[in-house]
């Protein structure tokens, strides 16, 4: 019968919503790994390109940027990338990639990425160089991958040889 | 009433915005007053020509997109390409990437059931028990979001071994995890699988028995369900799957009744893996090896069990950066094509039953449009 039913729908009558209130009275839910906004180090980037060779949904491309005479010495051609929000995945390979730490990823997420005119989501390196307005914590980084990395060995056999 | 027009049948179609079709996918329905006489899927609305895609990008960036295929569950997938890799390159893993691969995979194949039964209790008008099972999924989704940094697309399980680290309390936060879907699985088995409307609904409707589902190339729980106790976990043992203790659970007849009752004894053994895996994730173990940045030339397979059946994932290269061929045995492919055939042809398919059928077997559609 639907008794069982009625009796568990009883017991879940008055209990609390689960529903989050998102964005009346609560933030989006973070976490240590939440990946969001991108955060961008200008005195590291040496404009190597290799962010933009990575980015799967080809959201990143590099930009020329006019600076002062002597400032960045590291990056020659003064190119550094720009990513387009509106393209990003946030999958993290750019920072994983980065071989200088010149990327991270924030917890600046969900609705605080959000606008109205669709221009602002290309975000330059000048605009990325800006930490967030929000409060933010840097949840990515290129230590996270490599912390350890083994070298690897080569197997002699696999097990379960039907798998080719 | 199902009963013996003297008109020819009706065509209609069912689908795509229909929201009881299981994805971007339609069909089309040919219906002697009630009874549905044919059905034909029409696939094609999903279509990005993923397997081409992944030829012209380079095996990291692959990673990416190599479990789109499947929104529901992409952590299968997602296992199923990394392994791959691994066997292509015959390389062996840490232990505890492999462990922590496994409960990835498992936590995913229980949001999947989750997201399922509220499909299910949708489509056989029992709306209650649906929300219960979405605030179960959100539990492993907020795990996942904890360990990996995303809910849907999670792309932590990549080529030797898993992305980062785990985090420090990840044994106890995992434990509270399978701890409190267990408490909503049961309350929705008791109120959904015991519920009269439900057994009226499911019991005798889309039988397939074992050895038709044999033949029509059906796996998983549908096979499951028709008695037919083979799973790849089991079969051909890949990652750690031979030192865990768990069962397959099957059923007797065949029907939309049996396939629910298997998919949620599924959860409860996904949750058993994930409490013994859980005990072999210590902290300060390797979790990733380094690999070469060209792979050399060579075929790797990997044949994955997902919530819905065998995924195979063929993965061939001639050196360089990128793949020659990546392929995928889609799992949907029998369930929506000669699954449904077979049940419309040898059965009286009302045009109600049909989401009923079509949601106990559930398929997936956007693995059909690769």
């Amino acid at each position: 019968m639907v008794w069982s039913t009625l009796e568990k729908a009883a017991k879940y009558l008055f209990k609390r919503p689960y529903t989050r209130m998102v964005p009346k009275s609560e933030p989006p839910f973070k976490t240590d790994h939440t990946r969001g906004r991108h955060i961008l180090d200008l005195n590291k980037c040496t404009g190597c390109s290799l962010c933009k060779m990575v980015c799967p949904a080809n959201a990143i491309d590099m930009e020329r940027v006019e600076v002062e005479e002597g400032k960045y010495p590291q990056n020659k051609k003064k190119i550094f990338p720009r990513i387009d929000f509106h393209k990003c995945t946030y999958c993290g390979l750019c920072v994983e990639y980065c071989p200088f730490s010149a990327l991270l990823m924030t917890n600046v997420t969900g609705f605080e990425l959000f606008t109205t005119d669709k221009s602002t989501t290309l975000k330059h390196p000048q605009e990325l160089a800006i930490p967030p307005k929000n409060r933010y914590r840097v949840t990515i980084t290129r230590a996270m991958f490599s912390g350890i990395l083994q070298k690897p060995q080569v197997k002699a056999k696999r097990k379960g040889g039907n798998h080719g | 009433m199902a009963g013996k027009s003297v008109n020819k049948p009706l065509m209609i179609y069912y689908g795509p915005q229909h929201p009881g079709a299981p994805g971007n996918v339609a069909y089309k329905l040919w219906l002697d007053g009630e009874r549905v006489v044919d059905a034909e899927l029409v696939p094609g609305f999903l279509l990005r020509g993923f397997e081409k895609m992944m030829e012209n990008r380079t095996w990291e960036m692959n990673i990416v997109i190599g479990y789109r295929f499947c929104v529901e569950e992409p952590d299968s997938l997602e296992l199923g390409y990394a392994e791959a890799i691994d066997r292509l390159l015959k390389y062996e893993i840490p232990e505890k990437a492999k462990w922590v691969r496994m409960i990835q995979h498992e936590f995913g194949r229980a949001a999947s059931h989750l997201f399922w039964a509220n499909y299910m209790s949708g489509s056989v008008g029992l709306r209650t028990t649906g929300f219960w099972s979405i605030t179960a999924r959100e539990e492993i989704l907020k795990w996942f979001y904890k360990v990996v940094g995303h809910r849907i697309y999670h792309s932590y399980s990549v080529p030797g071994g898993i992305r980062w680290d785990v985090p420090k309390d990840f044994k106890e936060f995992t434990i509270k995890t399978t701890n409190r879907v267990e408490e909503l699985v049961n309350d929705i088995e008791s109120a959904l699988l015991k519920n009269f409307v439900f057994k009226a609904r499911t019991k005798g409707v889309g039988v397939i028995r074992g050895d038709d589902a044999l033949k029509l190339g059906i796996t998983g729980p549908a096979l499951r369900a028709a008695g037919v106790a083979y799973d790849i976990r089991k079969a051909v043992p890949y990652e750690n799957y031979d030192k865990v203790d768990f069962i397959i659970p099957t059923g007797e007849n065949g029907d939309s009744y049996d396939r629910a009752v298997v998919r949620f004894k599924e959860i409860h053994q996904s949750m058993k893996i994930i409490r013994q895996a859980v005990e072999e994730v210590r902290p300060g173990d390797p979790w990733r090896i380094k690999l070469p940045l060209t792979v050399p030339p060579g075929v790797g397979i990997a044949r994955v069990e997902s919530a819905r059946g065998e995924y195979m994932i063929h993965v061939v290269s001639q050196g360089g950066r990128k793949p020659y061929r990546v392929r995928l045995r889609s799992v949907s492919m029998p369930l929506m094509t000669t699954a449904i055939k077979h049940v419309v042809e040898n059965e009286e398919v009302t045009i109600a039953d049909f989401p009923v059928i079509l949601g106990s077997l559930d398929p997936c559609a956007p693995d059909i449009d690769r």
